[in-house]
């Protein structure tokens, strides 16, 4: 496989927006191509990463971008893995590239459902389960997340309090976050009197539905070169892994832990010749508080059953051992579905730029990132370092 | 109207099969003729041997909870239900299966564990009850 780099990576804000998914989209993609310092004539091909845009009577959303951006005969496809989508499309861009299909191509991630009221919402974000077993019987993504909960909380002892310090350590990282969805400092308590969406799990628990898009322009080593004039000082994918798991949770015998994660970690720790130890900080996919806590157990971070006690003591905090989400997270930056595994690297690129203003992990030269599709059916784990 | 066309399918159960069980009290599911592997799925292969002999099989109906979570915001056609609990279940016979349980409102209704039975239902999905 060839090198391939983050030329830039840009993102519109998260929240409630006015705009269709093709104009958001539209923005984040113009963005990326003018931080990149490129032509759209330069893109060779495309990926497109979004779940829900039927829900906008539009599907094909390639074709549509690409020709918002004057470049109607370059390809791009949509890329769906429910909310893994935005990385899955990072790793198939990776692999043309690396393969050396093309040298320069665009990823963009974008989901609009804003315009859904939440039952309506609730009801579309199931359509990612295993909808016979889960789905049909009433499970709706928070169930199935509580469900998750409850096991962990049954085998290792972790209680609402420690889930709530996740929710309050996000909330305060994205308040320097100026994209984030939500600004909003809350305690623990707070988020213990919150209604009860799916118990254990309460609406603080939860990220919000988001509107919003994020796109990155991936090249070659020579496509680089040609356009920067040197690589030093330079974003490359030091690693990519991608796993699947079972659809539906009753087909798994443990239900702590997402067997897609660990593997997809497996592949991007083995291809970047990395450990856990070299990672300054990661974006993990914090759908749901609990959700957090998993990915650092299956990333290898922490040892099963301590991510709650370590979460609690501060040692993913800003200025703690281990800078776990200094977006904010899906949690307050937000998950507009297709665009978050994308808005991800957005981080990557402005923490190892030292772009990242109040939130800035002090000499970060190593991120990662971990976007999980729905209960870990999908998972894709990329490692990012600057040269 | 145009002839639904018939498929190939090797194993018996289909979604509407298994559906239409639901509704006449059976759950059903697979088991595979190689190596014994119990499974409410649909599928073509097994995911322990991936031999593809596979037999449709009835289970019991009996079993415990492994883990489950309590619904108060639901999905539209649940949305008049709410509190109920969504439930895996370890079945007595082997595979684990979903579950839907009525009128459970807070976790003290239903500790892991709790032996549960399945009910037949006119729902798409499967529906149990506390033993």
């Amino acid at each position: 496989m060839k090198s391939v780099y983050v030329l830039s990576a840009e993102m519109t804000k998260y929240g409630k927006s006015q705009l269709s998914a093709r104009e958001l989209a539209l923005e984040a993609s113009k963005k990326a191509i003018l931080e990149a310092g490129i032509s759209p004539v330069d893109v060779q091909a495309g990926f497109v990463a979004n779940a829900f845009s039927l829900s906008e009577k539009q599907g094909h959303l390639g074709p549509i971008i690409m020709s918002g951006l004057g470049i109607p005969d370059v390809p791009a496809s949509t890329i769906e893995s429910a909310c893994a989508s935005g990385s899955a499309a990072i790793r198939e861009a990776w692999v043309n590239i690396g393969a050396g299909l093309y040298d320069c191509m665009l990823v963009v991630g974008v989901e609009k459902v804003s315009q859904l009221d939440t039952i309506t919402a609730t009801t579309y974000f199931s359509f990612g389960s295993d909808y016979i077993f889960e789905g049909a019987c009433g499970a709706s993504f928070p169930g199935l997340y509580g469900a998750l909960a409850r096991a962990h909380m049954t085998k290792f002892g972790t209680t609402e309090e420690q889930l709530a310090t996740v929710a309050v350590k996000n909330h305060e990282n994205a308040l320097s976050n100026p994209n984030a969805h939500l600004h909003k400092k809350i305690t623990i308590d707070d988020v213990l009197k919150s209604p009860v969406v799916a118990s254990p799990l309460k609406l603080f628990d939860a990220c919000p539905f988001s509107d919003g898009a994020a796109a990155a322009i991936l090249c070659s080593e020579d496509f680089l070169r040609k356009s920067r004039g040197k690589i030093s000082d330079q974003i490359v994918i030091r690693g990519s892994g991608r796993a699947g798991g079972t659809g539906a949770l009753h087909q798994r015998d443990d239900m702590t832990s997402l067997n897609s994660a660990i593997l997809a970690g497996r592949e991007a720790f083995k291809r970047a010749n990395l450990t856990q130890k070299d990672i300054d900080f990661a974006e993990v996919h914090d759908c749901f508080t609990i959700a957090e806590l998993v990915a650092e157990e299956d990333l290898g971070f922490v040892p099963r059953g301590q991510a709650a006690k370590l979460t609690q003591e501060g040692y993913t905090k800003l200025n703690g051992e281990l800078p776990i989400n200094p977006s904010g997270g899906l949690k307050a930056k937000g998950h507009p579905v297709g665009a978050t595994g994308v808005g991800q690297v957005v981080e990557i690129y402005e923490q190892l730029h030292g772009k990242a203003g109040g939130r800035q992990v002090e000499n970060a030269r190593i991120g990662l990132t971990h976007n999980v599709g729905a209960t870990g059916g999908s998972c894709a784990v990329h490692i990012f370092e600057i040269n | 109207m145009t002839e639904q066309f018939q498929t190939q399918k090797q194993s018996s159960l289909t979604v509407k099969e298994f559906q239409e069980g639901i509704r006449e009290g059976k759950i059903e599911g697979y088991k595979c003729s190689k190596c014994g592997h119990k499974q409410i799925d649909i599928i073509e292969f097994c995911p322990v041997c991936h031999s593809p002999d596979l037999e449709k099989v009835e289970f019991s109906g009996k079993g415990s909870v492994v883990t489950y979570t309590i619904q108060l915001v639901a999905p539209e056609q649940f949305m008049n239900e709410v509190p109920y609990a969504w439930a895996v279940i370890n079945l007595d016979d082997g595979p684990r299966v979903t579950g839907w349980i009525p009128f459970i409102s807070k976790p003290s209704d239903l500790p892991v564990g709790q032996r549960v039975e399945f009910k037949k239902s006119y729902l798409p999905g499967t529906v149990f009850e506390k033993i």
